[in-house]
């Protein structure tokens, strides 16, 4: 599903990633650990385009991300989930209208639209804010929010940012519980944090960066 | 359709948002296209008076004295055969006396003295429209002054043809200072859009990340542009109907000016209509020229 191949990112000639290379399964949930600066979110923005690498090859579902035309990028990110970890939700627009652009931008028919969109709403816990703004909800509804939003275009791949970040534990919990409800469906899950509590409670793969490099790779499996 | 829907949806709640900008754009818009809107205004009705007065221009061909009925007739044919006349008007000795008479009745007696009528007989010619034009006219007289049986010919158009090339300079004119207005409503316009979207760079940045085309990000403020440089031209429309008005009213015309038949009128609805198309091109081309870089989703 996703195969990096020896690369390297650097930010003003500081490495952020340091030859990297990993292999990800179809279907697999991956926790990506380690410190802040350790590169995780820098190998998730290489992942869906949002900056370019230095050195090396990233593979999705067969396609070079490297040599992907700009015009291209677009329809290569609809097939992908993405949980911001400043959830990155439109302030002028509400709860429905943010989780719907996703379908919005594919063109689908306002039926199907809301169909889906009272689904991801209703698996996230937040119909009931539907005609709320975002900046009316608490931090953990707005991530709930950005998951369904991430979630609404059933995506192949699902990348979440510090999906846990400034959430007490059990608000953790029932996130992590949403990613995997969402990992058992078939959609390929891949979470950066540093939380310890959510790395028990998934218990799958763990890869852990350092200084822009893998340190770890544990408990690799489907 | 949803798409469209949605393009226009943003484009208007731009535009609502961002009131202060938006006014200030419409109204810079509108003050630059009335100022070209003033000199094609001039410019329109010269040229009409221009025209009217090349329509109405005669060329008299004076047939020799004592020329029997039989030659007259066969130079009626001879000019109606030529490919410049488009109209031919035959005024005999009595008849252009009588006209004298008619035009100045207080100089008829000048005539008296004279014993016989002293005017000649003429033919009065229109000349095609396509023959009007400074060259072709004296091209037309020198061959009308060939012909047998005819004495002089005559013309004045050295005003009217004056006319035709201050219209012509000022078409040029009008070209230049459309191109230097145009160019100015492009720049505000684009200013404007490129303010919109400094604004909303963040929800740009979402709308990439979620998978949204360049299209798709571009098209709203494409139509924005679009409908400030129509907002722009309207009100000059509405500004310069006003100032058409109020200077009519002061000078007292009317129908008429300065003797002028055809007098000064506003533009068409079509013209109008082109003034709008133009505001709304115009507004497309600022926010073309802003949203180029726009939505290359590659960082």
């Amino acid at each position: 599903m996703i195969q990096i191949f020896h690369v390297t990112k650097h930010y003003d000639r500081r490495p952020a990633l340091t030859d990297v290379n990993l292999q990800i399964e179809k279907g697999e949930f991956v926790l990506l650990m380690g410190p802040s600066g350790a590169g995780k979110t820098t190998l998730l923005k290489l992942l869906y385009c949002a900056t370019s690498l230095d050195e090396g090859q990233i593979l999705i579902q067969g396609r070079n991300v490297v040599r992907l035309k700009s015009s291209d990028v677009p329809y290569l990110r609809r097939t992908m989930g993405v949980v911001f970890q400043d959830f990155k939700l439109l302030s002028k627009k509400s709860v429905y209208e943010n989780v719907a652009l996703p379908l919005l931008v594919q063109g689908l028919s306002t039926f199907e639209t809301r169909r889906k969109v009272m689904e991801a709403l209703k698996a996230v816990g937040v119909e009931h804010r539907k005609e709320s703004r975002p900046t009316m909800l608490s931090a953990g509804e707005q991530q709930r929010v950005c998951i369904a939003r991430s979630i609404v275009n059933s995506p192949i791949i699902l990348l979440a940012d510090e999906p846990t970040g400034n959430m007490d534990a059990s608000l953790a919990r029932e996130i992590v519980d949403l990613f995997k409800t969402i990992n058992a469906r078939g959609t390929t899950v891949l979470v950066a944090t540093h939380n310890r509590q959510v790395i028990e409670q998934v218990g799958r793969r763990v890869i852990t960066l350092d200084q822009g490099k893998v340190v770890s790779d544990e408990g690799r499996g489907l | 359709m949803r798409r469209l829907i949605h393009f226009v949806r943003e484009a208007v709640a731009n535009i609502r948002l961002n009131r202060t900008t938006t006014i200030i754009a419409v109204a810079t818009t509108a003050f630059t296209l009335a100022c070209f809107g003033v000199f094609l205004l001039l410019y329109l009705n010269l040229r009409a008076v221009a025209t009217s007065l090349q329509g109405d221009f005669k060329v008299v061909v004076y047939v020799k004295d004592g020329l029997p009925p039989s030659g007259v007739s066969e130079l009626q044919g001879l000019l109606k055969a030529d490919p410049g006349v488009q109209a031919l008007v035959y005024v005999s000795k009595e008849q252009a006396l009588a006209d004298f008479r008619a035009q100045f009745p207080d100089e008829s007696h000048l005539l008296q003295g004279l014993g016989e009528n002293p005017l000649p007989a003429s033919f009065i010619v229109t000349l095609a429209p396509s023959h009007r034009s400074p060259d072709t006219v004296r091209r037309a007289a020198e061959r009308f002054k060939s012909e047998p049986g005819v004495d002089q010919v005559q013309y004045s158009r050295d005003w009217i043809d004056n006319l035709a090339t201050v219209v012509g300079y000022l078409e040029l004119a009008a070209v230049g200072i459309g191109t230097v207005l145009s160019a100015a409503s492009v720049t505000i316009i684009a200013s404007t859009i490129r303010l919109t979207l400094y604004a909303r760079r963040d929800e740009i940045e979402i709308m990439r990340l979620i998978g949204a085309t360049g299209g798709f990000i571009k098209i709203p403020y494409l139509i924005e542009g679009a409908m400030l440089g129509a907002m722009g031209s309207a009100v000059s429309l509405v500004m310069l109907k006003g100032g058409f008005e109020l200077f009519s009213a002061r000078l007292g015309m009317p129908g008429r000016f300065l003797g002028i038949d055809s007098g000064f009128h506003f533009f068409s609805g079509q013209v109008a209509v082109l003034i709008m198309g133009a505001g709304l091109l115009l507004g497309f081309i600022g926010s073309a020229v802003s949203v180029l870089d726009l939505g290359r989703a590659k960082s």
